[in-house]
C-alpha cells in the first residue's frame, strides 16, 4: 500500500495561463515540422436526416445567426422531421458564415445545402460556397421565374395594352407551360390577336421545351394573370399583395402548404382505414349522475371535467373486459398489463394523442391534471416522443364542440378508439328529461369480437350511469 | 541562441518553484523533445503496486497521439454527417469523446498483441492500421472499405484486430479465446478485450474471467465506461459501478480514460502483468461519449445538453492533451493547427472517395466467406441452387 502515497493529483492545467503568457512573451520562433500552405476550410452543412424515414423536413428556427461562433455540440437549428421536432447539433467548430435556408422553410430535401461554416478566426463574411449549384433548396424556395417578368410586362403593356387585353385560355395555358411572354410573339388574329397556332408555331420555330412544373408561387401565377387587367400607374410601384386584390373573383386563391405532420397523419389514417376491418358500435349513456356528481364537487371547490371521468371509466371498463384491451405487436395480439389511454388533442399542426399512463392507478383529479398538462404542452409542440407514442386505447372527445356523435379511425397498433359526443337532453323512461351522451366505439374486427365490443360498451355504459361502481373493481375469484 | 536557453532555464526554475514538476529536455529549435507529466492517481484492486503516475512523453509521440486523436474525431464527425445525409445506412456507433482510450492503449501495445472490441469500432480500426478511406468506405459500403463494403460499421478487421462485434458482450469470451491461442502459440502476446459498461453486467464476462484466471490467460478485460449503456446511466444499471473491482479474484485498475498518457501507462503496466504469466487483469477506463448511443439516439433524452458541454469544456481528451503539449513546449500552436488542417484534408479526401468508389458486384456474394474452405459449394436460396465459393482478399488473422 506504500505505493499509494506516491500518487499526486495532476494539476498542471492550473498553471496553464502562466505558461502560455510566458510562451507569448518569449516570442519563440515557431518550428514547422511539416507545413502546408494555409488552406481555408469551409464546412458545408447539409440538411440532415434526423429520423430513419425522413426524406425532407422543415427548418423551424435557427438558434444561431450568421456570424455566431459555433462550438462542437452546439444546437444550430430545430428541424421538424416526419415525426417530431429535433435539434440539429454540429460537431464542427467555427463561425456560421451563411444561412441559405432560413427559419420556417418547408420541404427542405435531405442532403441539400442549408448553411456554411467558416473556420474559426477566418473572415466569415467572405466565405463562399465552392459549388453553388448545390444550393438546391434555395432553388426550391425561389423557383425560376418565367421569362415574362411582371414589371417588364407591365411596362410594355402600356404600348400594347389593346393586344394584351384578350388571350384565349389555350393560348394562356401554352404561354404558361413554356414560360413565354405574349409580347414576344406576333399575333395573326383579328386586330393582332394572339392565336394558339401563333404560339405553337413560335414554340416549334424556337424549338422550346416546357418549363419544369414548379410549385406555383403567388408571383409566377400573377405575372400572367395580371395581363388581363389594365395596369394602373400607381400599381407599378406596389407589391404583389396589391395585385392579388386586383384579381377577379374566380382567380382569387391561396395555396396552403401541407405540414409534414399532416401528411404523416393522412398516410397513417388511410393505411388504417383501408387496412383494418373497422366495425362500429354506438351506445347511449344517461349521464345525469355524473353531471350531478360534478356539480356537487364543483360547489365544494373541487373541479374536474366529464372527460376525466370518461377516461377513468374507459380504463375501468377495459380492466373489466380485458378482451377489448388488446394491441397488435407485429402479427400477434397482446394484452397490456397496464391501461394507458391516449387522448386526442387538436393542435395547430394536426391531431396528436398524448398518453395518460396507468389510468387504473390514478384518481380522477390526477388524470385531469395530467391531461391538461399534456394538452397544453402538445399545443406548443413540447411533447417528448414517449409521451405520445404507445398507449393501448384512444379516446377522442368532440362533445365540447356540440358534436352529438361521430366515428373515429383506429390508430394502429391499437385496436379500438372511442368517439365521445356531447350530452343532450332527452325524454327519459319516467317522462322526465334526462341527459344522454353517445359514444361510438370503432374497433378492429380482427382483434376484437363483436361480443367483446358489446360487453365493453355496456360495461362502460354501466360505469358512466352509476359512477359509484367505479369503486368496485374485480372479484378476486370467478363467481 | 544563448538568450533563448537562458530564458528557458529561467522558466524552468520558475516552474519548479511552483512545484509543478515537468522536466524538460530542450532541442535546438527551442521546443522540448521530452516532457514529464503527472497523471491522475490510478485506483487499484488486488494489486500491491500500480503504474507510475509520472510519465515521460516525447515530442514525436505527442504529435502522433494528437494527430491520431484528431483523425478519429474528424472521421467520426464525417461518419455522422454521412449518416445524416443517408449515405451511410444501418448501424453506426460513434467514438467521439473516447479517442484517448484507443490511442493510449495502442501506444503501449506491441506489434503482436491482439484487440477485440464491441461495435463502437471505428477508432480502433484506424489505430490498428486501416486508413480513413478504409473505414469510411466500409461504412458507405464501397469496395475500398476494409471489408470491401460487405461488413459496415460493426465488421471491420485487420491484422491482430478481431473486429467490431455486433452482439453485446459476445466479444468477451472470444477475447479470452484469442488469449488462449496466443498462449498456446507460445508468444507472450496479450489480448485486449474491450467491452462497455453495459456489457459489464453480462454473465458471460464472469465465465470468461473465471477460465482466464484458472488458466492464467494473457487477457486484459477492459471496461470502457462511458457513463451510459445505451440510454441507462451506470448508476441505474449496475449494483457496483466500480467496474475495476468486478473481477473479484482478477486484479483491477482504474484509469482516467480522458487522459491518453494515463491510459498508455496503465496499458503498459497491464501488458507487463499479463505477458509475464500472472494471468488476466481488469482495467476500467472512465470516459465519455459525446454522441448518442447510435445514430437513432439523439443522446439528450437521458442526460442534459449541459452535461455534455461541460465534459467537452473540462475533460475533452484532445483539448486537454493539446493544452499539455502547448504548456510544456512540446509543440507550437501553429504546428498543431497544421496537423488539424492536414487531418481535415485527409478526411475530406477520404469522404470524397467513400462517396465515389464503386460497390462490389454480385459475383462477390460468395467470396471470402471462409479462409480455407474444405467444400467450396455454397448453398443458394434453396438447397438446389449451388454457388461457388471464391477467395479474393487475404485472410485476415488466419493462422
Amino acid at each position: 500500500m506504500a505505493s499509494i502515497t506516491r500518487f499526486r493529483a495532476c494539476d498542471h492545467l492550473l498553471n496553464l495561463n502562466a505558461f502560455r503568457s510566458s510562451f507569448k512573451k518569449n516570442g519563440m520562433p515557431s518550428a514547422f515540422w511539416f507545413h502546408t500552405t494555409p488552406q481555408k476550410f469551409v464546412v458545408e452543412l447539409k440538411m440532415p436526416s434526423l429520423s430513419p424515414t425522413m426524406t425532407s423536413g422543415t427548418i423551424v428556427n435557427w438558434h444561431k445567426k450568421e456570424g455566431d461562433t459555433v462550438n462542437p455540440g452546439d444546437v444550430l437549428c430545430e428541424i421538424q422531421t416526419d415525426k417530431a421536432v429535433m435539434a440539429f447539433e454540429t460537431e464542427e467548430e467555427g463561425t456560421l458564415a451563411k444561412i441559405f435556408v432560413g427559419d420556417d422553410s418547408h420541404d427542405v430535401q435531405v442532403g441539400s445545402l442549408i448553411a456554411l461554416l467558416a473556420e474559426p478566426g477566418e473572415d466569415w463574411k467572405s466565405t463562399t460556397c465552392s459549388d453553388t449549384s448545390k444550393v438546391t433548396s434555395e432553388k426550391a424556395n425561389n423557383p425560376p421565374k418565367p421569362n415574362c417578368d411582371v414589371s417588364s410586362l407591365e411596362h410594355q403593356d402600356k404600348k400594347n395594352s389593346k393586344r394584351a387585353m384578350t388571350l384565349g385560355p389555350a393560348v394562356r395555358n401554352l404561354l404558361e407551360r413554356y414560360g413565354l411572354s405574349p409580347i414576344a410573339i406576333l399575333g395573326s388574329g383579328p386586330r393582332g390577336l394572339l392565336l394558339k397556332g401563333d404560339v405553337l408555331h413560335y414554340i416549334q420555330k424556337e424549338n422550346l421545351k416546357p418549363v419544369p412544373i414548379v410549385s406555383p408561387t403567388a408571383e409566377s401565377k400573377i405575372s400572367l394573370k395580371a395581363i388581363g387587367t389594365e395596369p394602373k400607374k400607381s400599381d407599378l410601384s406596389k407589391g404583389t399583395m396589391k395585385k392579388i386584390q386586383n384579381l377577379t373573383h374566380e382567380q382569387e386563391y391561396q395555396d396552403l402548404e401541407l405540414s409534414n405532420m399532416r401528411r404523416t397523419i393522412a398516410k397513417r389514417l388511410t393505411a388504417s382505414k383501408t387496412g383494418i376491418p373497422h366495425a362500429y358500435s354506438t351506445i347511449n349513456c344517461k349521464v345525469d349522475t355524473v353531471m350531478n356528481l360534478r356539480k356537487k364537487f364543483k360547489n365544494e371547490g373541487i373541479k374536474f371535467s366529464v372527460n376525466d371521468i370518461i377516461i377513468k371509466a374507459v380504463a375501468t371498463a377495459l380492466d373489466l373486459c380485458p378482451e377489448a384491451n388488446v394491441i397488435w405487436q407485429g402479427n400477434e395480439l397482446v394484452q397490456p398489463t397496464n391501461v394507458d389511454i391516449s387522448v386526442a388533442v387538436a393542435t395547430k399542426s394536426g391531431l396528436i394523442t398524448p398518453i395518460v399512463t396507468d389510468v387504473l392507478g390514478r384518481g380522477v383529479l390526477e388524470i385531469g391534471d395530467i391531461v391538461r398538462d399534456l394538452a397544453e404542452r402538445a399545443r406548443v409542440g413540447k411533447l417528448q416522443l414517449h409521451e405520445f407514442q404507445g398507449g393501448s386505447f384512444t379516446i377522442s372527445n368532440l362533445g365540447m364542440y356540440g358534436i352529438s356523435e361521430f366515428s373515429a379511425i383506429i390508430n394502429p397498433p391499437q385496436c379500438a378508439i372511442l368517439a365521445v359526443g356531447g350530452s343532450r337532453l332527452e325524454l327519459g323512461d319516467d317522462g322526465k328529461p334526462t341527459t344522454v351522451m353517445s359514444a361510438t366505439l370503432s374497433y378492429d374486427g380482427e382483434a376484437i369480437s363483436p361480443l367483446a365490443a358489446a360487453t365493453f360498451m355496456s360495461t362502460l355504459q354501466g360505469l358512466l350511469e352509476s359512477p359509484q361502481s367505479l369503486l368496485l373493481g374485480h372479484r378476486s375469484l370467478p363467481e | 541562441m544563448f538568450s533563448v536557453t537562458l530564458r528557458c532555464l529561467g522558466r524552468q526554475v520558475h516552474q519548479q518553484n511552483k512545484s509543478l514538476a515537468p522536466l524538460f529536455t530542450y532541442s535546438k529549435n527551442g521546443l522540448n523533445t521530452e516532457a514529464t507529466f503527472d497523471t491522475k492517481p490510478f485506483k487499484l484492486h488486488k494489486l500491491e503496486e500500480g503504474p507510475a503516475t509520472t510519465v515521460t512523453l516525447s515530442r514525436q509521440d505527442a504529435l502522433k497521439y494528437y494527430k491520431d486523436m484528431q483523425m478519429i474525431r474528424r472521421m467520426e464527425t464525417a461518419a455522422g454527417n454521412l449518416y445524416k445525409e443517408k449515405i451511410i445506412r444501418g448501424f453506426c456507433h460513434l467514438y467521439s469523446g473516447q479517442e484517448a482510450c484507443c490511442v493510449g492503449m495502442r501506444a503501449s501495445m506491441r506489434s503482436y498483441d491482439a484487440v477485440i472490441t464491441a461495435y463502437r469500432a471505428h477508432g480502433w480500426t484506424y489505430v490498428m492500421g486501416v486508413d480513413a478511406v478504409g473505414v469510411l468506405a466500409e461504412l458507405t459500403g464501397r469496395s475500398s472499405g476494409c471489408a470491401r463494403g460487405k461488413g459496415g460499421s460493426m465488421h471491420m478487421y485487420v491484422k491482430n484486430f478481431y473486429g467490431g462485434n455486433g452482439i453485446v458482450g459476445a466479444q468477451q469470451p472470444l477475447g479470452a479465446g484469442i488469449a488462449l491461442a496466443l498462449k498456446y502459440q507460445g508468444t507472450d502476446g496479450v489480448c485486449l478485450t474491450l467491452y462497455g459498461d453495459g456489457a459489464a453486467n453480462q454473465g458471460q464476462l464472469y465465465e470468461a474471467m473465471n477460465m482466464a484466471q484458472l488458466w492464467k490467460l494473457p487477457v486484459i478485460f477492459i471496461c470502457e465506461n462511458n457513463g451510459y449503456g445505451m440510454g441507462t446511466s451506470v448508476d441505474r444499471a449496475s449494483a457496483s459501478t466500480a467496474y475495476y473491482t468486478r473481477g473479484d479474484y482478477v486484479p483491477g485498475i482504474w484509469v482516467d480514460g480522458m487522459d491518453v498518457l494515463a491510459v498508455r501507462e496503465a496499458t503498459r503496466f497491464a501488458i507487463d502483468h499479463c505477458a509475464t504469466g500472472k494471468g488476466p487483469m481488469v482495467m476500467e477506463v472512465v470516459t465519455y461519449r459525446y454522441s448518442g448511443h447510435s445514430m437513432s439516439d439523439p443522446g439528450t433524452s437521458y442526460r442534459s445538453r449541459d452535461e455534455i458541454q461541460e465534459v467537452r469544456q473540462t475533460r475533452d481528451p484532445i483539448t486537454g492533451f493539446r493544452e499539455r503539449m502547448l504548456s510544456s513546449d512540446l509543440a507550437t500552436a501553429d504546428e498543431l493547427k497544421d496537423i488539424d488542417q492536414n487531418v481535415r484534408q485527409v478526411i475530406d479526401d477520404a469522404v470524397k472517395r467513400a462517396k465515389s468508389d464503386k460497390e462490389i458486384g454480385l459475383d462477390e456474394l460468395t467470396a471470402d466467406i471462409m479462409s480455407n474452405p474444405i467444400d467450396t459449394r455454397v448453398r443458394g436460396v434453396t438447397a438446389f441452387d449451388t454457388l461457388t465459393h471464391k477467395r479474393l482478399g487475404p485472410a485476415v488473422n488466419s493462422p
